[in-house]
């Protein structure tokens, strides 16, 4: 009887025993999965953190640069337009004071030609005016014109810096010979030559 | 032995054994615990360092990118000096060419 009792007591502490002993080694085993899991849990998290860091620091770059690049370009462009500006003011400028110079009566016959050409017809009215022009200057202009034409001389410059406008009598077709129309019909091409000019490497 | 001691010394194993394995259940779940903290603590030093590192890239770039703007500065600087002397150098053949072409045109 005794010695039956001791070993109830003895299967009972040992069934206890491997009982505790089973439950500590799944502790320790969810432990060691907690511990794996949350690593990789955590690289995965730093990665995430690393990509996402490199592709705003490429926006932070692309945006520091393109503006700046962009500023810097609009410089340039402005700088150019200033220069063609200059030089076109300082063309306007000898332009308007063409009246001075030599080649003064051969634009003026050619401009009074091509206007009175383009109107096509046997009574063209032809105005003509540049600064400091004498009426001496211009009333040669009067034999470039067909019997019926009329010379028409203003005083003061036509259209800003000078030139000659040409109509038929009902004033229907009109051609605008001025500087300031050939400045404008030729801007293209006059921007081409003055870059190429200054700007060709 | 009596029957009665015989069911006593039982019952007091028993209690012993219920100990035993409650004792182990209680440090199971400690274990459990202090590994759920652990478990945190090494997702948070790693995004801290994640973090610090970004700092790091970001303030490269930004670094970077501020060189080259003062690159991209410079060679503008040059550019604008080169457009001026330019300028100077050729702006009367260019006045003469220009007269010439809205002259003869």
């Amino acid at each position: 009887m005794s010695e039956s009792l001791e070993k109830l007591q003895n299967r009972i502490l040992s069934d206890a025993r491997r009982k505790a002993e089973e439950t500590i080694k799944e502790a320790e085993a969810k432990a060691q999965q907690i511990l794996e899991e949350a690593r990789r849990r955590a690289q995965k998290e730093s990665e995430d953190i690393i990509t996402k860091a490199k592709v705003e620091a490429e926006n932070v770059r692309r945006s520091i640069l393109s503006s700046k690049v962009r500023v810097n370009r609009l410089r340039i462009l402005d700088e150019k337009n200033r220069i063609v500006q200059d030089i076109i003011h300082t063309v306007e400028d000898q332009l308007s004071s063409i009246a001075r110079t030599d080649q003064f009566e051969n634009t003026a016959h050619r401009f009074v030609t091509e206007a009175v050409k383009a109107v096509e017809s046997d009574q063209p009215i032809v105005r003509i005016g540049f600064k400091d022009a004498t009426k001496k200057n211009l009333d040669g202009m009067s034999r470039v014109l067909p019997k019926g034409g009329k010379l028409v001389i203003d005083e003061t410059p036509i259209d800003d810096f000078g030139g000659v406008i040409a109509t038929d009598p009902e004033g229907r077709v009109v051609f605008n010979n001025t500087f300031k129309s050939r400045l404008e019909r030729l801007d293209n091409q006059l921007l081409t030559l003055i870059s190429s000019t200054v700007f060709a490497e | 032995m009596s029957g009665i001691d015989a069911v006593k010394k039982i019952v007091e194993t028993e209690a012993q054994a219920r100990r035993i394995v409650d004792e182990a259940a209680a440090r199971a779940q400690k274990i459990i615990s202090e590994t759920r903290e652990q478990a945190e603590r090494i997702k948070q030093e790693a995004v801290s360092s994640a973090q610090g590192r970004r700092e790091g890239i970001l303030r490269e770039a930004k670094e970077k990118a501020e060189a080259e703007a003062r690159q991209s500065d410079q060679e503008t600087e040059q550019t604008l000096d080169t457009y001026r002397k330019l300028s100077d150098e050729r702006k009367a053949a260019a006045v003469t060419k220009a007269v010439a072409l809205i002259l003869n045109a």
